[in-house]
């Protein structure tokens, strides 16, 4: 073990950062920083970039008229369903203009499963969007099941369908608690909880895990249902519809609820379309486009299901819109508990697969809209191309367009009934 | 040698010092049952390890707060930026004095203690501004604004919504209101508007849930607070509750008998029996408010700040002014 | 720089999928793509739920209009836009993915993005949701949309100035492993000579005898022990 001469001294990491950071910009041919005390010192300039804007875009967002101020929805904050910086332009209490600024939860992981195997990706997608970690899986092993050839057997499309709707269930029930808890409710958002924590009990029993389930296979899933499994099935239906209900009612009659969601945030089907919007939100604004039903995957021309729409386009029928899609999808793991055959979970496929070349789209249903994959095999075990498309990512593309006008408290209610989960955003 | 004048010099002296030293336990008191209140209705346990049912949690907080170290951001204003928290913490202590705690245990027994009461209170505003202005942040400074368009807007409403009581009782004082009430039954049968819109003008002037847009701590993070921490930010913390305290104990001074026992006591106690009677019902009925302000933080969300404003000055200030005319018509027609 | 995959396959020139074995309409999307489309079109490949097709990248605008626009047609939703890099010696692709009612089948439009000057026109007029799909694509590869009003990194810091998925892309940290640097991964000898490695453990500053397992006695035991500790 290497001996330290007590006499050394280690020198600041903030104070070489600095110098640094100094010696760049000087290189570089830019302004000393605000914080160095260069030629901005004393004012205040947090949000405007300390470079010339590169787009047109950026310089009408960060160009300051008279009164106006931006204002750093920064990325740690108590709100932003994750890290995500919004640079909002404030006039006063009147949003001018939005920019959000993503990236701060990249993962890169469209690149990490070049480098894996196909089984591996499975796991790799599971912390995109943490809170719908059954369907980030589904649309990757939809489309590798294109790509190897394979059909899984019909009981594991079975069970991928309840433990999907399952999933879909508690997503939405915390999509109830954190629309709340935005607008300065603390109590929903423990409800939802405990809503969620007997769903996760539940898929623990199933896939060992309460948050990222590694559950699903190319072919199939990973594990039969088992007696934990059932039992605690059957006790959480028998009184999820009282909790739904009940969890509702504090918060859908609230005066004071409606007062803030009613009206705010309103998206015309068109605009929705347009800006790529899809899953809860494009039906809450009229439009009955659901995967599901649109490109049945799994089992999904079995089951008998409506498409459910609000004609409302604002926050309030997003709100609305999840708690009858929860209430369906109880519906839809009734039909599927009762039409569920025997047989094989998992088809029999090598730990290690390697398709033919060629490319397969296979396309999901997520809580957040319609979550894709476009994978591109060239022979090998490895993927050569694995694209995601996640839904919240291009939701979040309506916020600039909602928000100007409004006022700042709403940017958080608006979003918040958008639902984004940063991790789906950033990858 | 004015003798007179040296003891109510003592008294007083004594008397602020015993009101300085209660907004301490209080706030600890108000605090923890914020605390564990609010966690039964979320259906959790709340504290429950320090002390037994975890009732000193509160007190160990109130010495967290002591230690913390006491951060001032490096542009912020730094006298005014450390005087913010002794304002709002004196606007509360202050107006603290013409609280009747029990017959005769008043700090200073004013005949204009109303007024009085309703001018120190609005010092607090100013208090909130400064802060959110010293602080070199822009999040405090929207906070501060919100602060001080709220709590200006609500000072209307909240004084006009008494001045019914005031003319009915023909009095400005809080003892003599007190009497009044004693003979004629308590005001909120009088005033039941004016008992409505002076609860809620006083929760949004103590910047409470469904009014706390001021420290929306999913928007602006703490609103004027954010940059402060250590004993500044624990002035703020405690003068918020304290003014809670202060809110409620009015409250039922006003409209609900102050320290009367609901049933007139065959043999009204008088000295010292009669003081500790008195406070007994008046911290009964105080805490009894400040219990319903907790539950209504742990169950409603937040108004918007335009909704806020709306409601005062488009919904609340025409009540409280029919409710004067009504009051004064009717005292004026029935000679009362 | 070298391509890392050299000894797969070309990939750009990849089979078609599984045979088509939708029902009828998609046959008949297939022959409305070729009246409505006619040049346009090039190498058409169905598959299960989807056909693909290839068009010339300064066509991307006008075909997607007519996709979106044409009545019979009529994919109005845009599912996804992605980019692929097929390998440094060959191009990029720019493939979109649409959605339609009237149709059983999802269409994959592909255009090929010359590498060295990777330039495509914008589908944000079409689509203003295309546009974080096309901030990504210039994010992560470095394709160029003309016409794109924000046109700016989304995921890495403003001031980055690389391509993370390019094919030839490496971190810093990892270019030292890579043939790229001539140096094989299996034949780093940190990794792989262990004697040195544990030559380099149990050296310390004192100079000690090693210490010997048989050593009974319990004094000398101790004192040995004690000297031949690594400090």
């Amino acid at each position: 073990m290497t001996r330290i001469d007590p006499e050394t001294q280690i020198p600041d990491p903030i104070e070489l950062d600095r110098r640094e950071e100094e010696r760049l910009r000087a290189a570089a041919g830019l302004a000393p920083s605000p914080a160095a005390g260069g030629e901005y010192a004393g004012f205040d300039t947090v949000g405007i970039p300390d470079r010339p804007p590169q787009t047109e875009r950026e310089r009408e967002v960060y160009t300051l008229d008279e009164g106006e101020m931006l204002v750093n929805m920064g990325p740690q904050h108590p709100s932003t369903h994750g890290v995500m910086r919004i640079v909002v332009k404030v006039r006063g209490e009147i949003v001018v203009d939005v920019d959000p600024v993503l990236g701060y939860l990249h993962r890169g992981i469209e690149k990490l499963c070049e480098n894996a195997t196909y089984t591996t990706v499975l796991t790799y997608v599971d912390p995109m969007d943490y809170l719908s970690t059954m369907h980030n899986e589904h649309a990757p092993a939809i489309a590798f099941e294109k790509l190897y050839g394979v059909k899984a057997p019909p009981r594991a499309e079975y069970i991928r369908a309840l433990v999907v709707e399952l999933n879909r269930i508690f997503s939405h029930g915390l999509m109830m608690g954190f629309l709340a808890l935005d607008i300065g409710g603390l109590t929903p958002i423990l409800y939802s909880f405990i809503n969620r924590d007997e769903v996760v009990d539940m898929l623990s029993a199933i896939s060992g895990q309460r948050m990222l389930f590694n559950f699903f296979r190319v072919g199939g899933v990973n594990w039969d249902t088992n007696d934990e499994f059932l039992s605690r099935l059957g006790t959480w239906r028998s009184h999820v519809l009282d909790n739904i209900e009940m969890n509702e009612r504090m918060i859908t009659e609230n005066e004071i609820f409606r007062g803030r969601t009613l009206g705010m945030g309103r998206l015309t089907g068109e605009d929705a379309i347009s800006l790529g919007v899809s899953g809860p939100n494009l039906r809450a604004s009229g439009v009955p486009f659901d995967v599901r039903k649109a490109h049945p995957y799994s089992i999904y021309h079995e089951l008998e299901f409506d498409i459910i729409t609000q004609d409302g386009g604002d926050s309030y029928s997003r709100y609305l819109q999840r708690i009858a899609e929860i209430k369906q999808s109880i519906h839809l793991i009734d039909q599927i508990i009762d039409k569920m055959p025997h047989g094989p979970v998992q088809a029999q496929v090598p730990g290690i697969i390697r398709p033919k070349p060629g490319r397969a789209f296979g396309a999901v249903e997520s809580p957040r809209g319609l979550y894709s994959v476009y994978a591109i095999s060239d022979g090998g075990p490895n993927p050569y191309r694995f694209r995601m498309r996640d839904p919240s990512f291009i939701s979040l593309q309506a916020i600039p367009k909602l928000m100007p006008g409004r006022l700042v408290a709403d940017t958080m209610a608006v979003m918040a009934s958008f639902d984004p989960v940063m991790g789906g955003v950033d990858k | 040698m004015d003798w007179d004048l040296l003891l109510g010099i003592g008294r007083f002296v004594l008397a602020t010092t015993l009101l300085l030293l209660l907004t301490v336990p209080t706030a600890f008191i108000i605090i923890q049952m914020e605390m564990k209140i609010i966690a039964q209705l979320a259906l959790r346990y709340g504290p429950n390890r320090i002390g037994p049912k975890g009732i000193f949690q509160s007190t160990i907080h109130g010495f967290k707060v002591l230690a913390k170290e006491d951060t001032v951001p490096d542009q912020a204003d730094r006298s005014t930026f450390t005087l913010a928290p002794w304002m709002v913490y004196m606007a509360a202590a202050m107006s603290m004095l013409v609280i009747p705690f029990a017959p005769g245990a008043i700090a200073a027994d004013f005949n204009i203690g109303i007024v009085y009461f309703f001018a120190v209170l609005g010092l607090s505003v100013v208090g909130l501004l400064v802060a959110g202005w010293a602080s070199y942040n822009k999040y405090s400074l929207l906070g501060g604004l919100r602060a001080a368009a709220q709590m200006v807007s609500y000072e209307i409403p909240l004084t006009l919504s008494i001045v019914g009581a005031v003319v009915l009782a023909g009095t400005l004082s809080f003892s003599d209101l007190i009497q009044w009430q004693r003979e004629n039954g308590w005001l909120f049968i009088w005033q039941p508007i004016g008992l409505g819109i002076f609860y809620i003008a006083s929760l949004a002037e103590i910047n409470r849930t469904p009014f706390d847009m001021v420290e929306a701590d999913s928007e602006l993070v703490a609103g004027p607070f954010t940059e402060y921490s250590g004993m500044r930010f624990g002035f703020f913390f405690f003068a918020e509750y304290v003014a809670l305290f202060i809110m409620s104990g009015i409250l039922i001074t006003l409209f609900f008998g102050g320290f009367l026992a609901p049933w007139p006591f065959p043999a009204q106690l008088e000295g010292f029996g009669g003081t500790l009677y008195g406070t007994f019902w008046f911290f009964l009925k105080t805490y009894i408010f400040v219990a319903i302000a907790v539950w209504m933080r742990g169950t409603l969300p937040r108004v918007r700040v335009d909704q806020l404003m709306n409601m005062a000055w488009k919904v609340l200030l025409p009540l409280a002014l029919v409710n004067l005319f009504v009051t004064a018509i009717a005292v004026v027609v029935l000679d009362l | 720089m070298a391509d890392l995959r050299r000894s797969r396959p070309a990939a750009h020139a990849l089979g078609r999928g599984r045979p088509l074995s939708a029902p009828v309409t998609a046959g008949a999307l297939v022959r409305l793509l070729h009246e409505r489309l006619g040049d346009d079109l090039r190498e058409l490949w169905t598959d299960e739920d989807t056909v693909e097709f290839r068009i010339d990248r300064a066509r991307n605008v006008d075909v997607l209009t007519t996709l979106r626009d044409d009545e019979d047609l009529d994919f109005f939703f845009l599912a996804d836009a992605a980019a692929v890099d097929y390998g440094t010696d060959a191009h990029f692709e720019v493939v979109y993915h649409l959605f339609s009612w009237k149709h059983p089948a999802w269409v994959r439009v592909r255009a090929r993005v010359d590498r060295r000057d990777p330039r495509i026109p914008t589908v944000t007029t079409l689509w203003e949701g295309a546009m974080f799909h096309e901030r990504e694509m210039y994010d992560m590869m470095g394709i160029v949309f003309e016409g794109n009003r924000d046109l700016r990194r989304i995921y890495m810091s403003p001031d980055y100035r690389s391509f993370p998925q390019r094919r030839d892309f490496v971190l810093p940290d990892d270019a030292a492993d890579t043939a790229v640097a001539g140096v094989s991964p299996l034949e780093r000898p940190e990794t792989w000579d262990l004697a040195r490695f544990r030559d380099e453990l149990t050296r310390s500053a004192a100079p000690t005898a090693a210490p010997s397992p048989l050593d009974t006695d319990a004094e000398a035991g101790e004192v040995a022990a004690s000297e031949s500790r690594p400090r």
